[in-house]
C-alpha cells in the first residue's frame, strides 16, 4: 500500500515537473494540421522531456478564450479577432503569420438575381458577428457606398448561415471556408464578391507574459512552425489531403480551400498586416465593438511582434 | 404538503412579526455582498487577470454605456417580450392539460409517459431542430420558450390536483355539493398551490430557455448580448448580461410570489407567516 502511494506521488511529481507546451490546432490553420500530423514539435521537444499538447479551436473566439484561460500558449485566430481581443484587454502579441487566407467571401444562391455588392441594398445577409466574414462584409459594403444600416443582417453561426442561404431564408451570406467551398461544390452557390485584401490573415498569438518569460520556447516553437509552413507551401496536394482528413471534408472541397483560397506568404508579422489592421480598426470603432475606453488604434500599433521569428530563423 | 394547520390564526400575529419603524439589515444581501467582496479580492490578489474577470466598475461602466446608447433597452424589451409570449403559450395549455390529467386517469395514462420523456431533453438540444422546422424568425424562439415553460407547469399542476386532500372531498360530499361545485370550490383551490409552484418553476425554466432561444439567429436580447460578448472577447459584456439575467429573474419571480400570496392568503402554513 505504502509503495503504491510512493509510486503515485512520484508519478504525480514527475507529471508536475514535466513541462508542457500547449498549442491549438484549427481547420482554418492548415500549418497547424501539418505540424500536428508530422509530429515535428514532439520530436523537437522530446530531447528535454517537454510534452506537447494539442487543443482544437473551433473558431477565433474560442482560441482567444483558450489563450485567456491558459489552456493554450499558442493560439490561432484571424487577425481581426486578435486585434479585437487585444483592444479589449487581452495582452496578446502576434508572433507568426500562418497564411494569407481568402476564407471570407459574399455568397448567393445558385439562381439569385444579386450580381454585385450594390444589389445587396435592402437584402438580408447572414453573418457571424465579430468574425472575419463580418469585417469582410462591412468593408465590402463600403466599396459600394453602403453601410450596415442599408442591409438586414441576420446573425448566424457559420454553418447555420450556409444552411440559411441554401434553404433561401436569407438572400446572401458572408461566409467562411470550408463552408463556402462546400456550398459551391455541392449546391452551386455563387461568389459575388471576393477580395483577399479584406481578409485579415491568419495570426498565431501568444500572451505577452508567456513570451517574456519563455523567449527560447517561443523561438523553438516558431522554428518548427516555419518548417511546417514551408512544407505545406511546397506540398499543396498533401496539405489538402491532411485538411480533408482532419476536418472530414471532401477532398475536392479541401483542395479548393488550399490551392485557390490560401496563400503561404511571408510568415513574419509586419507592414502588410498593419495595413489590414488599420482598416479593421475603423470598423471596430465605427461599430463600437470594443469595450468603452479601449484604444483600438494603440492595440493595432503594438500587436505585431516579429522579433521571436526573426531570432528563430537567424539561429537556424 | 399544503395541508392547512388546523389551529386558527393567532390574532394580532402581524403586529408581533416585525417591529414597525426599525430598519432591519436584509439577510438576503449577505451572500451577494460576500460575492462582491470575493470578486474584488480575486482582482486585488491577482487570482484572476482583468481580461479574465473584469472589475465591478468595468461591468458597471459597460452597463451604463449600453443603457446610455439605448442598446440595453432594445435587448431587455426583446427578451422580456419573448419570455412573456412564450410563457403564456406554454403555461395556458399546460394548466389545462395538467388539470385534465389530474381529473381523468385516462388522459394522464395517455400523456404522462411522453411528457416525462420530453422532460429529459436539454433545451439546447432542440435548437437545431427548431431552426429547421420554424426557420430563423421569432416563431422558433417563442415556441422554444413555450416548450420549456410547458413541462414544469404541467407536472406541478398534475401533482397539485393529485395532492388535494381526500378528506376535503368527503366533506364536500357530506354537505351534498354537486360535482361541479366540488370541482370549483374544492379541487381547483386545492390544486392552486401546485399550479402556482408550477408557474414559478416554469418561469425559471423559461429564463433558461431564453438563452437557448436567443442563440437562434437573434440580433437582440440578453442571450444575444451574452453570445456577442463571448464572440468579441468582452467578458465585461458577458458578466453584465449575467447580472441582468439574475436581477430580472428575481424580479419576475417576485411578481409571481406576490400573486401567490394574494391567491393563497387563505392558507395558514409555515411559509405563509
Amino acid at each position: 500500500m505504502k509503495q503504491w502511494l510512493a509510486v503515485a506521488v512520484l508519478i504525480l511529481g514527475m507529471g508536475l515537473a514535466q513541462k508542457t507546451i500547449k498549442l491549438d490546432y484549427a481547420y482554418y490553420n492548415p500549418v497547424s494540421l501539418v505540424l500536428k500530423e508530422k509530429g515535428w514539435l514532439e520530436q523537437e521537444f522530446a530531447k528535454d522531456g517537454t510534452r506537447v499538447e494539442w487543443v482544437l479551436s473551433a473558431g477565433s473566439n474560442r482560441a482567444n478564450e483558450f489563450l485567456a484561460s491558459g489552456s493554450v500558449q499558442f493560439a490561432s485566430t484571424a487577425g481581426s479577432a486578435a486585434l479585437l481581443a487585444r483592444s479589449n484587454g487581452l495582452p496578446l502579441r502576434t508572433v507568426f503569420i500562418y497564411t494569407q487566407p481568402e476564407w471570407a467571401a459574399l455568397v448567393v444562391g445558385k439562381d439569385s438575381s444579386i450580381k454585385t455588392v450594390a444589389d445587396l441594398r435592402g437584402k438580408s445577409i447572414a453573418v457571424t458577428r465579430g468574425t472575419d466574414p463580418y469585417f469582410f462584409l462591412l468593408q465590402a459594403l463600403r466599396t459600394a457606398g453602403l453601410s450596415q444600416k442599408d442591409v438586414n443582417l441576420v446573425y448566424l453561426q457559420h454553418p447555420d448561415g450556409q444552411q440559411a442561404l441554401l434553404t433561401g431564408r436569407v438572400d446572401a451570406w458572408s461566409g467562411l471556408d470550408p463552408y463556402i467551398a462546400d456550398a459551391e461544390v455541392k449546391a452551386g452557390a455563387r461568389i459575388i464578391y471576393r477580395n483577399p485584401l479584406f481578409n485579415s490573415f491568419g495570426f498565431l498569438n501568444v500572451l505577452e507574459s508567456f513570451a517574456a518569460e519563455n523567449p527560447e520556447t517561443v523561438q523553438r516553437v516558431l522554428r518548427v512552425y516555419a518548417r511546417a509552413r514551408d512544407y505545406a507551401a511546397k506540398n499543396l496536394e498533401e496539405t489538402a489531403a491532411i485538411l480533408a482528413k482532419a476536418a472530414s471534408l471532401d477532398v475536392a472541397v479541401a483542395r479548393q480551400v488550399i490551392t485557390q483560397r490560401t496563400r503561404f506568404v511571408n510568415p513574419s508579422p509586419g507592414g502588410t498586416q498593419r495595413v489590414v489592421l488599420d482598416r479593421i480598426t475603423q470598423v471596430i470603432v465605427a461599430e463600437r465593438l470594443a469595450a468603452p475606453g479601449a484604444n483600438v488604434a494603440q492595440a493595432a500599433a503594438t500587436i505585431l511582434e516579429p522579433k521571436y521569428l526573426g531570432q528563430a530563423l537567424a539561429s537556424r | 404538503m399544503q395541508q392547512p394547520i388546523t389551529q386558527a390564526k393567532p390574532a394580532g400575529r402581524r403586529v408581533l412579526r416585525r417591529p414597525a419603524g426599525r430598519l432591519r439589515f436584509p439577510l438576503g444581501a449577505v451572500i451577494p455582498l460576500a460575492i462582491l467582496g470575493l470578486w474584488l479580492l480575486a482582482l486585488q490578489l491577482q487570482w484572476l487577470k482583468p481580461y479574465q474577470l473584469p472589475s465591478p466598475l468595468q461591468v458597471g461602466t459597460t452597463l451604463a454605456y449600453l443603457a446610455q446608447s439605448g442598446e440595453l433597452w432594445g435587448h431587455l424589451q426583446a427578451t422580456l417580450g419573448r419570455l412573456f409570449t412564450g410563457f403564456l403559450l406554454g403555461a395556458i395549455p399546460a394548466v389545462v392539460l395538467g388539470l385534465l390529467s389530474g381529473l381523468l386517469p385516462k388522459v394522464r395514462e395517455a400523456l404522462d409517459p411522453t411528457l416525462q420523456a420530453l422532460r429529459a431533453i436539454p433545451s439546447l438540444a432542440w435548437v437545431p431542430l427548431f431552426l429547421l422546422w420554424f426557420g430563423i424568425g421569432e416563431t422558433a424562439r417563442v415556441l422554444l420558450i413555450a416548450l420549456g415553460v410547458f413541462l414544469p407547469v404541467y407536472l406541478n399542476t398534475l401533482s397539485g390536483v393529485e395532492g388535494v386532500d381526500r378528506k376535503w372531498l368527503e366533506v364536500g360530499q357530506i354537505y351534498g355539493l354537486s360535482r361541479g361545485k366540488i370541482l370549483r370550490q374544492i379541487v381547483l383551490p386545492g390544486a392552486l398551490p401546485g399550479v402556482l409552484l408550477g408557474l414559478r418553476s416554469g418561469l425559471g425554466l423559461g429564463w433558461m430557455f431564453v438563452v437557448a432561444a436567443e442563440l437562434i439567429a437573434a440580433n437582440s436580447g440578453l442571450g444575444f448580448l451574452l453570445q456577442d460578448g463571448s464572440n468579441t472577447s468582452r467578458p465585461d459584456k458577458v458578466l453584465a448580461s449575467l447580472l441582468l439575467f439574475a436581477v430580472l429573474g428575481r424580479l419576475t419571480d417576485w411578481l409571481l410570489r406576490l400573486l401567490e400570496q394574494r391567491l393563497l392568503s387563505w392558507r395558514d402554513t409555515v411559509g405563509n407567516q
